[in-house]
């Protein structure tokens, strides 16, 4: 019982300092933390799916799914935010039911390649297809939300906005962590074999998970879509499918921290070397991948274990704690 | 009906570079077990080693391809023993390691060779020949015989040579092969060395015709894993036959639809046949 | 160390990192001070209004440094119309720098620094120069090439009243006030060839059009039907090519296969070498008429001079003697002059937008003379009021509205160019507002087919915008 109240309380501190930096940074900056609270909420849905062992390279793309559709609505029907929004995620949460499966039935690798296939399949149409959806160039002038005569359109309103809506997602999720679904994907992962002689029912469980994290991904993607007013099929390339899965490798799948601790230190450095160093991003980003594989396979998370494990090792002369 | 036949051509020259560029990434998964989505990159330097060598006048274009196939194999090379030798046994982990070399490639040719304007390589050959009112430049066609020989070579390679059989018994069964005494690292090193020299001789061949800018392995590799799963993962006769599906695919639905559609269709067809056969055509169970 | 508290500790050190770390970050970065209000425009410290406090020195002189961001393509396959041109504006920052810059009326030295961002024509890193651009580097202008990456960013820019410019007209519509297309009016220009071609060679009755599927593509392919129309050429074949793709020389197999009397074509610089090698090794021997010959010494090496010879483009050789000397009168280097510096420093890199950039910058620079300041709005203001307005073509009018909602685009006249001799040179010129008097609703009828439209990218028909943006319809 202490240990789920510790982590809510974390989630409560974490919410309070990212509410409270808005007020000693400029606008730059904020706009910085704004993008990196929405690729928390992908990077945190992706792990969802991943824990269950499914590594997929389609989710940026639903998130793509996610803005198109809220675009779509807020453009052509003048639905409110506050409908597309859901919405967005919602058709990204029925993509994600049509398309599961005919994925599942990809094992390892092969899953790898074919959310692939289906991501490209869908981010080219948005290409082909201008009408309706924009082509290259996307659709543009996406109205910001609003609430009776209030527009969120300048960066400290729709920084609370994405505040809010990232930190009930993040809830939601940590609640779906620590519950016994939660438990039941960590264990799909390691023993799915012995899962199924269980009764539980595996591929079940495994499309609830690809659901829900796309359907968080939508929002994130509806989110986006609204803040920079426009939404296009460069946005939800290949390239950003990769970073968001160096954050969460990097961060480290095991724990409902580690991708949020993945984005939070890769998406700081990559935006300082923005402003200095900009063509190195991509370096700085391969070589973090190659030094994790090699040197920290369980990724950020797994240092406090790790410095532990060391430390425990040393005590003992003798039998080493090889990893 | 000439629009037909010159679909074909551009179809069946599209295949041959196919070819090239997926053979060798199969080779790779066969006998390492590894998906080396840096493989686009090895093909990319290949090209801009011919670009170096060749634009500048600093030799001529046959020993500029002989050079850039050499760099592309050491690259290769250093990738096998530092990167995929210490993941052998852990696939996910190499497929991710290279992703990182695909970034760390990109970015040293970008901010070494000041990316900017695409390159220029003038054509090695020039004129076209005409057949039966399709045509085709002659450097396009020059890919045909070079990949033939290759081609042929490698076949050859992997019937009568002794190594070579010995990287088909390690793709086949790998514990089986190493008790038998063939040593995996070191046929490891010899598939990876076919499959960079491929790359490099795609790489360097096209250059003339193609875009030449750090990122069109992008395009290349999603090619070779398009071709490569659908032919059969591990399977060269299966990457060769699919290589030409493919190059026919691409080209008749662009002639007579669009580019964007061939790309589409191209990726549908490797997800239909990922959910339907997804040992491929020729693959094993 | 119990594991209850090892959990615990994730968050409250991630807290403690972040409420650390970000501050300090933001300490690094040349951070604009934390209270700025969003919509204040940029400063300049040192400008010094009419009101001027008795205080100030009288004898120091203010020296003032202008930042103008480069918000282009430096890598990536639409290079070729970004990179030269930072080049071009380069050079032009130094002749301009080394003249004294300009001084204002009180004494102020105004001198310019350009500061580049790449953002591979993609539009969330334009965006994301943008914001770069406008509130960290404090640039007083934000030069676009134009098209997918621009027109991302203009929301961003009338929000900050920042002046924008680009090269591309049809970013403008109404909700753009302060982007402005001051030489090139892509596509409206492109109309120019057809015109002379129907002029000066009327055996060409049929033509085969092509283009790219982004939208500069389609705003190419517009322009290309509304001008053949108007000129009485046919169109027989309109296919869009997929600019991502492997190899070319399909696209121009299937384009020559069309069996018109010209073709017509657009691609990217890099492509469009492909594609013109593509034609000559299938033995084109046709007139080919592209927007802009780009790379035209490279193009010529890979073909032939007599593969070359007659074809015809929009874009002159500024060793033109058509263009020297200078026809605006605020040009900081005469076009031949410019012409040898460019190829002596760059050469082999002149594209169509080499001297684009920097012709705007005489642009921006016949504002600040007006507005005596180089602050955004103010400069904005005195060039829209400006009695005559000038760039490298001469005098032009701001018109616009009906092709792009808003008056942004300096129109004028344009050359008409055609390879003799492995040489470019302007073979005519084309007065743009006559021929929109003589077939302006064939235009608008194109462009709305191909989704072109300033109201389209919004969303809206044509009626729906009558509606909401009645001013642009006056």
């Amino acid at each position: 019982m202490r240990k789920i109240k510790g982590g809510y309380l974390g989630l409560a501190v974490f919410f309070c300092v990212f509410a409270a930096l808005p007020f000693v940074l400029g606008e730059y900056h904020i706009n910085i933390i704004l993008m990196m609270l929405i690729w928390m909420i992908v990077a945190v849905s992706y792990r969802l799916l991943a824990t269950t062992g499914e590594i997929s390279l389609g989710h940026v793309v639903t998130m793509g799914i996610g803005g198109y559709t809220s675009a779509l609505l807020a453009r052509h029907l003048g639905f409110s935010f506050w409908v597309t929004a859901p919405l967005g995620g919602l058709v990204a949460a029925v993509f994600a039911a049509a398309t599961a499966y005919p994925l599942f039935r990809m094992k390892g690798f092969y899953f790898v390649l074919g959310s692939f296939a289906l991501g490209e399949a869908v981010r080219l149409s948005w290409k082909r297809w201008i009408v309706p959806f924009g082509g290259d160039r996307g659709l543009l002038y996406i109205p910001s939300p609003s609430l009776g005569s209030f527009t969120f359109d300048t960066i400290l309103p729709y920084y609370f906005l994405t505040l809010g809506i990232a930190a009930a997602c993040l809830a939601v999720m940590y609640l779906i962590d620590q519950s016994r679904i939660g438990k039941a994907l960590v264990a799909i992962h390691s023993q799915d074999l012995l899962c199924e002689s269980l009764g539980i029912n595996v591929l079940g469980y495994k499309t609830l998970a690809y659901i829900t994290a796309s359907f968080f991904a939508g929002i994130a993607g509806a989110l986006m879509a609204h803040y920079m007013g426009m939404v296009s099929p460069s946005q939800f390339s290949l390239t950003f499918m990769l970073y968001v899965v160096v954050w969460v490798i990097v961060g480290g799948l095991n724990t409902f921290w580690g991708p949020i601790v993945g984005v939070i230190i890769l998406y700081l450095i990559q935006e300082v070397l923005r402003i200095h160093l900009i063509e190195y991003m991509p370096l700085f980003y391969g070589i973090v991948l190659i030094a994790v594989v090699f040197a920290l396979p369980g990724g950020l998370e797994s240092l406090p274990r790790r410095i532990a494990d060391w430390r425990r090792a040393r005590k003992q002369t003798g039998l080493l704690n090889i990893r | 009906m000439e629009l037909a036949l010159q679909a074909a051509v551009n179809g069946g020259l599209l295949g041959v570079f196919f070819a090239l560029m997926a053979i060798g990434f199969t080779l790779i998964f066969g006998v390492m077990g590894v998906a080396n989505l840096a493989h686009g990159e090895l093909y990319m330097i290949g090209a801009y080693v011919v670009w170096l060598t060749y634009t500048q006048g600093i030799m001529p274009f046959p020993l500029a391809v002989i050079v850039g196939v050499a760099v592309v194999i050491g690259i290769g090379l250093a990738i096998e023993r530092g990167l995929f030798r210490p993941m052998r046994g852990n696939p996910m982990m190499g497929l991710i390691a290279s992703i990182g070399m695909i970034f760390i490639l990109q970015v040293f040719v970008a901010t070494t060779w000041h990316v900017g304007l695409m390159k220029h390589i003038p054509p090695y050959i020039r004129g076209s020949l005409e057949v039966f009112g399709a045509s085709a430049s002659l450097q396009r066609l020059m890919v045909i015989p070079v990949a033939a020989s290759l081609l042929g070579g490698l076949w050859f390679f992997l019937r009568r040579v002794r190594q070579g059989r010995a990287l088909r018994a390690v793709a086949q069964d790998p514990e089986v092969a190493s008790l038998q005494g063939v040593s995996i690292d070191r046929t490891a090193l010899i598939a990876m060395a076919i499959a960079a020299g491929l790359a490099g001789t795609a790489g360097g061949l096209m250059a003339p015709i193609m875009r030449v800018d750090p990122y069109m392995g992008h395009s290349a590799i999603i090619t070779a894993l398009m071709v490569t799963i659908v032919g059969g993962m591990g399977n060269i006769e299966g990457a060769l036959l699919a290589s030409f599906i493919y190059g026919f695919l691409i080209s008749f639905v662009t002639t007579y639809v669009d580019g964007l559609m061939a790309t589409i269709a191209g990726v549908l067809l490797m997800f239909v046949v990922l959910v339907v056969r997804p040992r491929g055509l020729l693959g094993r169970a | 160390m119990n594991k209850k508290m090892l959990r615990a500790i994730i968050p409250i050190s991630l807290v403690v990192a972040l409420a650390v770390g970000v501050p300090l970050l933001s300490g690094c970065l040349p951070a604009p001070p934390p209270e700025a209000p969003p919509e204040a425009p940029p400063e300049a410290p040192p400008e010094a209004p009419p009101e001027a406090p008795p205080e100030a020195p009288p004898e120091a002189p203010k020296v003032v440094t202008a930042k103008i961001g480069f918000n282009a393509p430096l890598s990536g396959p639409v290079a070729g119309w970004g990179l030269p041109g930072l080049y071009g504006v380069e050079i032009w920052a130094e002749h301009f720098n080394a003249a004294g810059g300009i001084t204002l009326t009180d004494g102020t030295q105004v001198l310019v620094e350009i500061v580049p961002y790449d953002n591979e024509y993609s539009a969330e890193k334009a965006l994301a120069g943008a914001r770069k651009l406008v509130l960290v580097d404090k640039v007083v202008m934000v030069q676009h090439m134009g098209g997918d990456e621009a027109m991302a960013c203009t929301p961003f820019y009338t929000e900050q009243q920042m002046l924008s410019t680009t090269l591309v007209a049809g970013d403008i519509t109404p909700e753009t006030p302060y982007h402005l297309a001051p030489i090139e009016i892509w596509n409206f220009y492109g109309v120019t060839g057809f015109e002379w071609l129907a002029e000066n060679r009327p055996e060409l009755k049929t033509v085969a059009l092509t283009a790219q599927t982004d939208v500069l593509g389609h705003q190419f392919m517009a322009a290309g039907e509304a001008a053949a129309k108007a000129a009485g050429i046919e169109v027989v074949y309109r296919k869009l090519y997929d600019a991502e793709a492997v190899d070319f020389t399909p696209v121009m197999s299937d384009l020559i296969a069309a069996g018109a009397d010209c073709i017509a074509f657009y691609a990217y610089p890099g492509i469009s070498t492909l594609m013109m090698v593509a034609a000559y090794d299938l033995g084109y021997e046709g007139l080919i008429h592209q927007i802009t010959f780009d790379l035209l010494p490279d193009v010529i090496e890979k073909t032939s001079v007599e593969f070359m010879e007659g074809h015809i483009s929009l874009y002159p050789d500024f060793d033109d003697p058509a263009l020297n000397p200078s026809l605006n009168p605020y040009a900081t280097i005469e076009p031949i002059d410019f012409w040898n510096e460019y190829n002596a420093k760059y050469p082999g890199t002149w594209t169509a937008v080499s001297w684009e950039y920097q012709a705007i910058m005489d642009v921006w620079k016949q504002g600040v003379i007006l507005a005596d300041s180089i602050e955004p709005m103010k400069v904005y203001e005195a060039l829209k009021a400006a009695p005559t307005m000038y760039n490298t073509f001469g005098e032009g009018t701001w018109w616009g509205k009906p092709l792009w909602g808003m008056d942004n685009a300096l129109v004028g006249k344009w050359p008409v160019v055609e390879v003799k001799d492995g040489k470019n040179g302007i073979v005519g010129w084309v007065s743009l507002l006559d021929w929109w008097e003589r077939n302006g609703e064939t235009m608008i009828a194109e462009c709305e087919e191909y989704g072109v439209m300033w109201y389209q990218f919004m969303g809206l028909t044509r009626e729906e915008a009558i509606v909401q943006y009645p001013e642009a319809f006056k």
